[in-house]
């Protein structure tokens, strides 16, 4: 192999210093843009906000909360940050596309798919400790809220922890698969009109009669997400483990899609 | 698998074929670009210069054929921006990364350090905009900034697209002289440009193409000794007696307007002579050179896409010195 060395200075790196250079390089990009700290400024708004109001509502209602009181809540909190965290992973890709920095990137790194992984390291991580941080503070504001009441509980409550950290890894997965958009739409507009098209309108087989609206109901991103997030105190829902997968099954189709595209397609 | 470890530097393009859809952008290319000089890349707009960098850039797939980079494609290179540093686009940055982030981001990826960026930021003057957004610069200062980040590897193989477009002119002879520099230290330096002008006063050697095909690969001094032709303009009312008698003292002669005649093979003062000698009047006896620029054109003529309303013909601007 030495016979490759055309630059004799220079051995060749251990493909794990490769990688941890090109995932340094994308740390740089998303830290260095506004639109990053905007798109999460947003999340964290609509996220404590939004599971503050569904926490208000709950407590001026009468009724006890259907199913686990944390997942209801929690519903509301993965609803509202998960545009803003999934066009994060949709830009870090089509900006690139739009000023022509891609061809530079490419170029420097001619191993597009250690580039689309090197993304989705920085962006999922980036969306998973964000929405731990999410979850960790939304969740003491609306149980202050809800504080004497019906579906109040605490953080050392059996399960919760469990729950906290699904929340965030549910934020993480829609961001990879906002990145996987990114890569096979590779227009900004297109993309993000793509996202909640894909998050939300599987959600129109609930409307399908019974039990199809179940059982196909169950394997959407967003349901298997409140699957995951939930305490499975009724039936009929997925397993944990069983919901997980189909978490990871979304961002992972896209990414396998976007990489088969990404190597074939000019840049 | 048969690994060739060719020369280093050299680019070589072998029979590039690339279509999109029914367009051919190129077609059955084929050159080799060397170190120790600068080649200028020249073709009118749309003759497929920047679709040949890309492909040998692995950026576009060629339809056929194949570009190598020191006998690799260049997909096989660890880390390329250490060897072939490349400026395509000076606007292809995200406008509000500032210079030093846009730099910094591509050094990581290919494990250069700080020390290097300060380094090119220093050598191409931009030194002090180093933090400020590049949305805010101008195109010029982005040209810099593109040459920048091309020479952030310490190349041996320098590939630049129209790298002149939008500097001053100040801007204009720093580019020029570092380029002969970067050659001069052995490197390979491939600039492509529309502009005869421009290269001539740049390259060492041209490669010249047209509606994707090789249409001139020739040192710029060969190109200038077999274009830069100059002739005489004669007019005369006895325009067939004097082409009878400038024709048998070996002029070659084309009709050129009204009584005139494009001689070439006399001089001025000997057309003057036999014509005198025989009686012949002469109205007119003008020396003509063409310029570089006119030479490429006219080679360029019949594959320019789009001409817009350019005279056909050999016309020769009358007292132009070739560059």
């Amino acid at each position: 192999m030495a016979v490759l060395d055309s630059a004799p200075t220079e051995r060749t790196p251990p493909i794990t210093t490769r990688v941890a250079d090109v995932i340094a390089s994308e740390w740089t990009k998303i830290r260095s843009v506004r639109s990053t700290y905007w798109l999460l400024v947003v999340a964290a708004v609509t996220a404590i906000g939004g599971s503050a109001l569904v926490a208000v509502s709950e407590r001026s209602s009468s009724q006890p909360p259907i199913g686990d009181p944390v997942a209801w809540v929690f519903i509301a909190w993965l609803e509202y940050p998960v545009l803003a965290v999934g066009i994060l992973g949709v830009l870090s890709l089509t900006s690139e596309y739009a000023s022509g920095q891609i061809r530079t990137t490419f170029a420097a790194v001619p191993q597009r798919l250690t580039v689309l992984a090197a993304k989705a390291s920085v962006i999922g991580i980036i969306a998973l400790v964000f929405g731990e941080v999410l979850a960790l503070a939304s969740f003491p504001l609306s149980q202050a809220i809800l504080s004497g009441r019906h579906g109040a509980t605490s953080l050392s409550h059996p399960g919760v922890p469990g729950e906290l950290f699904a929340a965030g890894l549910s934020l993480s997965a829609i961001a990879m698969l906002g990145l996987a958009l990114g890569a096979i739409i590779r227009h900004t507009a297109g993309a993000v009109a793509a996202l909640p098209a894909l998050i939300y309108l599987p959600l129109v087989v609930l409307t399908l009669p019974y039990p199809w609206n179940d059982t196909i109901g169950k394997f959407t991103l967003l349901m298997a997400a409140y699957q995951l997030v939930s305490e499975h105190s009724h039936t009929g829902l997925l397993s944990p483990l069983l919901s997980l997968a189909v978490v990871v099954a979304w961002p992972a189709a896209g990414l396998l899609t976007a990489g088969v595209l990404i190597q074939r397609r000019d840049a | 698998m048969t690994i060739r470890k060719g020369p280093p530097g050299v680019i070589e393009v072998e029979g590039l074929t690339k279509r999109f859809g029914s367009l051919t952008a190129l077609d059955d290319l084929g050159f080799t670009v060397q170190p120790d000089r600068v080649t200028g890349f020249l073709g009118p707009n749309g003759a497929g210069k920047s679709t040949t960098m890309r492909v040998i850039l692995g950026l576009d797939a060629p339809t056929g054929g194949r570009a190598l980079i020191a006998g690799r494609g260049y997909g096989q290179i660890i880390r390329p921006w250490r060897q072939v540093g490349s400026l395509l686009d000076a606007n292809a940055m995200h406008p509000g990364r500032s210079g030093w982030q846009h730099l910094w981001s591509v050094a990581q990826s290919n494990g250069i350090g700080k020390r290097r960026v300060r380094e090119v930021l220093d050598l191409t003057g931009v030194e002090s905009v180093a933090q400020r957004p590049v949305g805010t610069f101008s195109l010029g200062m982005k040209q810099r900034l593109g040459i920048a980040l091309a020479l952030l590897g310490d190349p041996a193989i320098l590939i630049c697209d129209e790298p002149v477009n939008g500097l001053d002119p100040e801007g204009v002879h720093w580019i020029r002289e570092l380029f002969k520099t970067l050659a001069a230290e052995g490197r390979t330096v491939f600039v492509s440009s529309y502009l005869m002008s421009e290269m001539a006063l740049t390259a060492d050697h041209l490669i010249i193409i047209g509606r994707g095909r090789l249409l001139a690969d020739t040192s710029v001094e060969d190109f200038i000794k077999a274009n830069a032709r100059s002739d005489v303009l004669v007019r005369s009312p006895q325009a067939d007696a004097l082409t009878t008698l400038l024709a048998s003292h070996g002029a070659a002669i084309t009709a050129d307007g009204d009584h005139g005649l494009a001689v070439t093979g006399l001089d001025a003062p000997t057309i003057a002579d036999l014509a005198a000698a025989q009686a012949i009047p002469v109205h007119e006896l003008t020396p003509r050179h063409a310029t570089l620029e006119q030479a490429y054109l006219d080679l360029t003529q019949a594959s320019v896409d789009y001409p817009a309303g350019v005279p056909s013909g050999n016309e020769i601007d009358k007292e132009t010195v070739a560059s």
